[in-house]
């Protein structure tokens, strides 16, 4: 098979058909991680125009631009827009796009999550902006603080509309977040080691990470907020023994590792793109990478340092003091590292380093005024005031539109096939740079001469006036450098020179292949035996192209990539990924349906899109049809290996154990919080704790346990080709979790007193109420396990199946355990 | 995955016991440890920094893993995170020596 011939077979297998259909039933990366980051640009317009609005209004004192209600409305709107439906949807775009042509594979692990995730941020970020439209945004500032975003003081469905569109968004971060972690630690070209990746997918691995352990804490926050605004649940409420601080504290554990969530991404743009444009290797691989984890751990252990001035005991104040100063050293270990790699290489002043020197300034003063505010007696002065607004721009804005705008011009080529001349990029960043220090320069001042954020108007005498209007002024520079950088952009879409492969003689394989890109990215994936496989063997795009590589020849229209063996990069096996399908966006309408039932208050109605969205899962995973064995492979080069159904490190396994670590996250911080209202709120012990509830606890725990057992020996009769045998233990296995929902039932309404009480009962509940859940999911699980089994999708050699289930229902039987020592401790004490 | 468990080891170390101390501080404080004097400090005290110091000790001990690491990276990675861990919980800690715990 010639070039061109393997061309055409693979893009018929991996392309798209034409038109609205194409658009709803793609699941390419690069179609969908190109609409990410349109869309983030698109929301990140709309929040510049907020953000506008904000200065025109902060120009002069008193000014009657807007009142105070609008007012509220915007900042809490820009706030929510650049953190929740920009900066993160940004990066997942640009993972999406860049990971598999970067790793040399054909796609992301788990295509069909990518659509799902686009289309519930799409859906959830319209319904934030649709709610401005009719005047019910939230207002009560990006982070939502209680009690003033409880029902008492925010009785609209404002607050109802960041909480749930704010958790509808959230589903796309988790699933990127496993779809990365999954296809970067499986979905590899072979050869490639982990200390051979190159350092971009280093750093979204650590960031994919860190999102999985860092969304949970807020997803269940804003559950539990909802519910308390919903059905009086009192879990902030100090007068029923709740506490406004247990919000403060599950925000913050998400919000700090959030700053770096969205730069260590960034920083990846720029360990990637300084050395090609300093013509060098990046300097000090090992001690980057290490760097990164410090970071990615640090980062968690700040998050007290916005709760400085909220009363906490000395000593904890100086536990957090010291990791927020702490975890500059990472950082300045990637800052030297990239000053090193300049020195040491021959750097050119193209676009994209402009760029990265404005980053380098930007980044290094935000990050001398993180470390002025970790220090408690300097916080306490600047808590809340302007200068924390300077602060937390310099960094986001210098550690993460700065190296995002040098990347877009790097690999704006990539993505278009075209390159264009620098002038007008150049007048964009001088607006931007000039803009922006100019803007947030100011705030600095009118922080430390006490303006605090927030305040949508300020008295003449104050002093402020003149800092405030240039700040405006500025602000609109920056705006007007942003209109040009999008013009510039859109220029070279249509008015710029075609280039070949590689115009920045990159050493990465995103560069292998032609562009703008094919659907399938190589024509057959290569052997890296080197972090820069270009450098090595400049060759090599041709010899892919030839399909000399791996997997050059298409068979049965088969959406076919390798799979290695997570550390050392050797072939582990061939992923067979799912082609083109309607079920991700019929899902997310579904999903977005039962998100607007809640927001609505029709809470019953709410069940029909829960059963539609368990029918399309079910759906969803039921028509991953195989039902024959195939046997090893041939996949070129004369090697075989077997495929994916048929492999022990499927990649649907190890996304189901990472969704499982977040699961895990999620109860742990619902643990804490259990546990902090204990210790810390006003008003307990509770007037009325738990009444019995020994005996259906007890039931409830063998049925679990009696459910994971019949689970293992499912999977061990299948391992031995009993077929009979295996799909009676599921059957088994479903009705032991029927049992142990039945038991948790009985227990929650003879033993535990009601949930309005009191937040014990609230909390008690709320674990009860997670542990009924995972119960069903177990046994939908374990019922779908009889139903593979029975249709002949199970055989000694294709137990995937039923190795995830086993996974599902061990996460259960393990969590039921803690929850009911949670649950019934009280008892036994009393 | 073993690489990636090893390389995190010294910091997974400084992430529970950075919990630990926080969680000790908050329940001393909320039964009373403080207010219990054993050989001319508080309980508390003694619990915080016996508890700091065995972590600094237990995080310098995972300097080990660096022996049997498989290639140089590893060895690198390991020796530069276990020190990062353990030196974190050096400062971190701190304050249980140097601050005063419930107020």
């Amino acid at each position: 098979m010639n070039a061109l011939r393997r061309h055409r077979a693979l893009e018929a297998i991996w392309g798209a058909p034409k038109g609205w259909r194409g658009t709803a039933v793609s699941v390419n990366h690069s179609d969908i991680g190109k609409r990410f980051v349109v869309a983030a640009f698109v929301f990140f317009a709309i929040g510049g125009v907020l953000a506008m609005m904000i200065r025109a209004q902060l120009a002069t004192p008193g000014s009657a631009f807007v009142g105070p209600d609008i007012y509220n409305q915007l900042f809490t709107m820009h706030g929510s827009i650049m953190m929740f439906l920009f900066a993160i949807p940004m990066f997942e775009g640009l993972a999406l796009y860049m990971l598999p042509k970067m790793l040399g594979s054909r796609d992301m692990a788990f295509p069909r999550l990518s659509a799902y995730g686009w289309w519930c941020y799409l859906f959830g970020g319209t319904i934030l902006i649709a709610s401005m439209i009719f005047g019910v945004a939230p207002d009560g500032g990006w982070f939502m603080y209680t009690p003033l975003s409880s029902k008492a003081f925010t009785p609209g469905i404002n607050a109802d509309v960041w909480l749930l569109g704010i958790t509808f968004v959230e589903i796309s971060a988790i699933s990127a977040a496993i779809e990365i972690t999954v296809s970067v630690l499986k979905l590899r070209a072979p050869g490639m080691r982990l200390d051979r990746m190159p350092l971009f997918a280093w750093y979204l691995l650590i960031t994919a990470l860190m999102m999985i352990v860092a969304f949970p804490p807020l997803i269940l926050g804003s559950i539990l907020l909802e519910v308390e605004r919903a059905f009086d649940w009192p879990f902030f409420d100090p007068s029923r023994g709740g506490s406004p601080l247990l919000w403060q504290h599950l925000f913050w554990l998400f919000g700090h590792p959030e700053v770096y969530i969205i730069f260590l991404p960034a920083a990846g743009v720029i360990s990637t793109v300084l050395p090609v444009l300093a013509r060098t290797r990046i300097l000090g691989y090992g001690w980057i990478v290490a760097a990164l984890l410090a970071l990615a751990f640090l980062s968690f252990g700040l998050w007290v340092h916005h709760m400085f001035t909220t009363g906490i005991p000395h000593m904890a104040l100086g536990f957090f003091s010291a990791a927020s100063a702490l975890v500059a050293l990472p950082t300045a270990v990637q800052v030297f590292a990239w000053i090193g790699t300049l020195w040491n290489g021959r750097p050119e002043l193209k676009l994209p380093m402009l760029y990265l020197l404005g980053f380098f300034v930007i980044f290094v003063i935000g990050g001398m005024t993180g470390v002025m505010l970790a220090m408690v007696p300097f916080d306490l002065q600047a808590h809340d005031t302007h200068f924390v607004v300077a602060h937390l721009h310099y960094v986001l804005i210098g550690g993460f539109i700065f190296p995002m705008l040098a990347g877009a011009y790097y690999w704006l080529p990539h993505f278009t096939g075209r390159t264009r001349d620098d002038l007008l990029g150049k007048a964009s960043f001088w607006m931007i740079f000039v803009g922006f220090n100019v803007t947030f320069f100011m705030m600095h001042l009118t922080g430390l001469l006490g303006m605090r954020r927030r305040v949508h108007t300020y008295p003449e005498e104050a002093g402020w006036t003149l800092l405030n209007l240039v700040s405006s002024v500025g602000s609109f520079v920056m705006a007007f450098g942003f209109a040009l950088f999008a013009i510039d952009v859109a220029l070279h879409l249509y008015y710029a020179r075609r280039r070949s492969r590689n115009p920045w003689t990159a050493g990465t394989l995103e560069w292998a292949m032609p562009i703008p890109t094919p659907a399938y990215n190589i024509a057959s994936l290569p052997t890296v035996a080197d972090r820069e496989p270009l450098a090595d063997a400049p060759a090599l795009a041709t010899s892919l192209a030839r399909g000399e590589g791996y997997l050059g020849q298409p068979r049965h229209g088969w959406r076919e990539t390798m799979a290695v063996e997570t550390t050392s990069g050797a072939i582990d096996h061939v992923v067979v990924l799912p082609g083109n399908t309607r079920l991700p966006i019929v899902t997310a309408v579904v999903t977005g349906c039962f998100f607007l039932c809640l927001l609505a208050g029709q809470y019953w109605l709410s069940l029909l899109p829960v059963a539609g969205v368990v029918a399309l899962g079910l759906r969803w995973a039921w028509v991953l049809d195989w039902r024959r064995d195939i046997g090893p492979l041939p996949i070129g080069r004369g090697e075989v290996a077997p495929i994916h159904r048929e492999a022990a490190g499927a990649p649907g396994w190890w996304g189901s154990a990472f969704l499982l670590v977040a699961d895990g996250t999620a109860l742990a911080s619902l643990l804490f919080g259990y546990a902090f209202l204990w210790v810390i709120a006003p008003n307990w012990p509770p007037p009325e704790r738990i009444d019995g509830g020994l005996m259906p606890g007890l039931l409830a725990a063998v049925a679990a346990a009696a459910g994971s057992l019949f689970a293992r020996r499912s999977l061990a009769a299948s391992a031995d080709g009993a077929l009979g045998p295996a799909g009676r233990a599921a059957l088994a296995g479903a009705a032991a979790q029927l049992g142990t929902i039945v038991a948790l039932g009985t227990l929650g309404v003879t033993a535990l007193p009601a949930p309005q009480e009191h937040a014990y009962a609230a909390c008690s509940w709320a674990l009860l109420a997670y542990s009924l859940l995972h119960a069903l999911i177990a046994l939908l699980c374990m019922g779908f396990a009889r139903a593979r089994v029975a249709a002949g999708h199970v055989s000694p050699r294709r137990t995937l199946d039923l190795r995830v289930a086993r996974l599902f229902i061990d996460y259960s039987g393990a969590t039921l355990a803690i929850v009911l020592v949670c649950l019934l401790a009280p008892a036994v004490a009393s | 995955m073993t690489l990636l468990a090893r390389v995190s080891a010294g910091l997974i170390l400084w992430a529970f016991g950075f919990s630990l101390l926080y969680a000790l501080q908050g329940a001393g404080c909320a039964y009373g440890w403080q207010e219990i004097q054993l050989f001319g400090a508080a309980l508390l005290r003694w619990f915080l920094v016996v508890t700091w110091l065995l972590l600094v000790a237990a995080g310098l001990a995972l300097l080990r893993l660096t022996r049997s690491a498989s290639s140089d990276f590893e060895r690198r990675v390991t020796l530069a995170t276990v020190l990062a861990g353990a030196g974190a919980m050096l400062v971190t800690g701190s304050p249980v020596a140097l601050t005063s715990a419930c107020a």
